[in-house]
């Protein structure tokens, strides 16, 4: 429920990727899962801020500038909260 | 002159994927090497040399795009061992260029902090900076190289610009090794950088606020849309099937002429006996029987090379993540199987970028069955008898489109049941993949590229196929009987005796003891079968026309069984059609899969099992045929 998030500045309070709407800015907040690593290889640092572009069996963002698509279960490691 | 050094013996390009690394290789070398949008086109180590500007020769090496130094990836690895000397062959890099896309340092400098912490003198190459200050980012390289404690070179290696810069800095004394200030904190050492990176980007590459909506963002609204992307998908395929067919048509005219009036003028210069025969049967007839598909061949590549280039490759990818997925496949796998519809060769060299060992050995096992260009002069020869060209062009890209759709299905049927069987990884990955932005297509690298393999096609013929035409003509004219007419001097030569013994075997496919005999030797090459088919059709003939490609199908169409019955009907045409869709037949592959999946007993297997498909999917298609009355 992104809508009652947007006060909300608490890791408790964050969404992953996958639940946000498309075209929402979001912040990264955390990361937390195995692919971390890689993730944050990618661009998906903590307090890095994102669009995300599709949504669909593989989800596009636009990380600092570039098109990255990845799959639902890696979405689902990146915790994020709305741009204030 | 003194004998100390003035500038390195060697250094190292690192950097990401897309950032731009293959095309700095080749503006400083200048070599023939390709260049792509999608990552993966540096598979192994390139290397090169360079100039310095005051005329000192270094050699500079192109290692794989990877995001880290984590050692997660083949490539990932070969990065490593050439940072750290372990590489095989190459001393450690003197000094290292890290080349980083200036629009995204964010995630570049990433790589670049690992490279620094290595110790090694250290440049950093800022490239693309005409798009970063387009997209409204405001750099500032001398802050960005006070902070890193490195020369920092802003420049746009596609256009040469910053080139003379950056050699300026390849010589001694070297950059100071870095001192990787942000290392030595008690942080976590990923912490450490990425807090350190925060900084710098607020000090030195400072983002306008707003979002912006790009153009690739707007062309991938469509051609990433879940139906419309599809539609130009297929249109994008089918296209490319169809020019293949249709517009190589009038070269390959020209170059059959060309031959035609260079074996008329041998027959009138040379007199008639083994000279003759060779140069005009042997040579012309095999060498040019292959040749004569070149049209097609740098077709097919310069529509890959304009996929790659333009950013629509990783579109591609992306859209047929779903479809491989049913295969157990990843859309990662795209690139290496559709760069097998060219070459097996570069296919199997592309599946380093995958990183489940697993699904990397099932793409390399399956990827022969992609139909690659060598097969295609076999279809060309084939189909055309199947369907005469009056039918309509459009039946034969279709009947050619359905050769390709089938060696794939079963590509990909094959893929998910190894999958299945091979289970899952220790370590699970998953599907990630950057979008290039759209590019302007760079033709320089598109044509160095084409020609590249053109010439690489051309000098198999040169070389192998014109080898292997000399001795199949010498083994179809001797040992010599002067009795009887043309096929029975060819029954009683050596290839007219392999053809015996081999018949039984290919009888159960509908082929005779000659087909058999050119399908024996087009295991060194595929495309030799058009040559040995030349060469073996023509001497039971006895007119002394050099044929072109339509008098051998003219032939073709005549050649009897012993009985009188046609020896090419319809159905042992497809059963031959399949046979090549199957076989593998390229030495070249079975070493290179052995190198990739370091295992010749994968190799081996792949070998034996395509092999014996081939035969047991050619004996079904002919057995079922004629009990259904074709």
């Amino acid at each position: 429920m992104p809508r009652t998030l947007s006060t909300s500045h608490e890791i408790g309070g964050a969404v992953t990727l996958n639940q946000v709407k498309i075209g929402a800015d979001v912040q990264i907040r955390v990361l937390s899962g195995p692919s971390c690593d890689r993730l944050r290889e990618l661009g998906f640092c903590e307090n890095i801020q994102l669009r995300k572009i599709s949504d669909g069996r593989n989800l596009i963002c636009s990380v600092c500038g570039t098109r990255l698509a990845i799959s639902r279960e890696l979405a689902e490691q990146v915790l994020v909260s709305p741009v204030a | 002159m003194s004998s100390v050094p003035e500038a390195p013996a060697m250094i190292a390009l690192v950097g990401n994927p897309n950032s731009g690394k293959t095309t700095l290789f080749n503006a400083l070398t200048g070599s023939n090497q390709r260049v792509g949008n999608y990552s993966g086109v540096t598979v192994s180590v390139k290397s090169g040399e360079t100039f310095t500007p005051h005329g000192k020769k270094v050699r500079v090496l192109d290692l794989p795009g990877c995001y880290s130094l984590r050692a997660d990836s083949p490539d990932e690895q070969v990065a490593i061992d050439a940072l750290t000397g372990m590489l095989p062959g190459e001393p450690k890099p003197d000094l290292v260029v890290c080349v980083v896309d200036s629009s995204n340092l964010e995630r570049h400098l990433q790589l670049a902090l690992q490279v620094l912490e290595q110790g090694l003198p250290c440049v950093l190459a800022l490239n693309m900076v005409d798009v970063a200050e387009k997209s409204g980012l405001r750099l500032d390289p001398i802050k960005l190289s006070e902070e890193l404690g490195i020369p920092v070179i802003p420049m746009q290696a596609n256009a040469g610009k910053g080139i003379i810069e950056l050699k300026q800095t390849l010589r001694f004394p070297l950059p100071f090794h870095p001192s990787a200030p942000w290392a030595h904190g008690p942080e976590d050492p990923g912490v450490a950088r990425r807090s350190f990176i925060e900084q710098l980007c607020a000090l030195a590459a400072r983002r306008p606020d707003a979002h912006q909506q790009t153009i690739s963002d707007r062309i991938d609204r469509v051609l990433l849309h879940p139906f419309f992307g599809w539609v130009f998908f297929l249109v994008v395929l089918f296209a490319v099937f169809w020019s293949i067919f249709s517009f190589a048509s009038i070269p390959m005219g020209w170059i059959e002429n060309a031959q035609g009036m260079l074996g008329e003028w041998l027959i009138s210069k040379i007199p008639e006996g083994d000279l003759q025969s060779l140069l005009v049967d042997g040579i012309l007839g095999g060498v040019g029987g292959v040749l004569v598909f070149l049209p097609q061949i740098v077709l097919l590549f310069l529509f890959i090379g304009i996929l790659e280039s333009s950013g629509y490759m990783a579109r591609a990818a992306y859209l047929m993540d779903g479809v491989m997925a049913k295969a157990g496949l990843s859309g990662k796998a795209f690139l290496p199987l559709f760069s097998s519809y060219a070459c097996a060769i570069p296919g199997v060299m592309a599946t380093r970028t995958i990183h489940s060992p697993k699904e990397r050995l099932v793409t390399i096992f399956v990827a022969p069955w992609m139909s690659c260009s060598a097969r295609l002069p076999v279809y060309f020869l084939i189909i055309p008898l199947l369907l005469h060209e009056s039918e309509g062009t459009w039946k034969q890209a279709a009947i050619l489109f359905a050769i390709y759709a089938l060696g794939t299905l079963t590509a990909f049927v094959t893929a998910r049941i190894l999958r299945g069987r091979l289970g899952e990884d220790a370590k699970p990955s998953h599907f990630l993949l950057e979008l290039p932005p759209y590019r302007n297509l760079q033709w320089g690298y598109i044509f160095r590229h084409v020609f590249d393999r053109a010439w690489a096609f051309v000098s198999q013929a040169g070389t192998i196929i014109l080898g292997l035409s000399i001795l199949l003509w010498a083994l179809s004219t001797y040992p010599k009987t002067s009795e009887g007419d043309a096929a029975d001097k060819l029954a009683h030569s050596a290839m007219g005796r392999i053809g015996a013994v081999i018949e039984p075997v290919v009888q159960p496919l509908g082929f005779d003891g000659k087909m058999g005999t050119a399908i024996l030797t087009s295991f060194a090459a595929r495309e030799v079968f058009n040559s040995s088919i030349a060469i073996l059709f023509r001497v039971e003939e006895t007119d002394d026309e050099v044929q072109t490609r339509t008098a051998l199908r003219d032939r073709l169409a005549e050649a009897k069984w012993p009985d009188g019955r046609p020896l090419f009907t319809p159905l042992s045409m497809i059963s031959l059609l399949v046979f090549y869709i199957y076989a593998l037949q390229c030495l070249p592959t079975t070493a290179v899969v052995a190198r990739e999946a370091n295992s010749w007993k994968w190799a081996g297997g792949q070998f034996v099992f395509m092999t014996g498909f081939a035969y047991l999917a050619s004996l079904a298609v002919f057995q079922i045929g004629k009990l259904l009355g074709y």
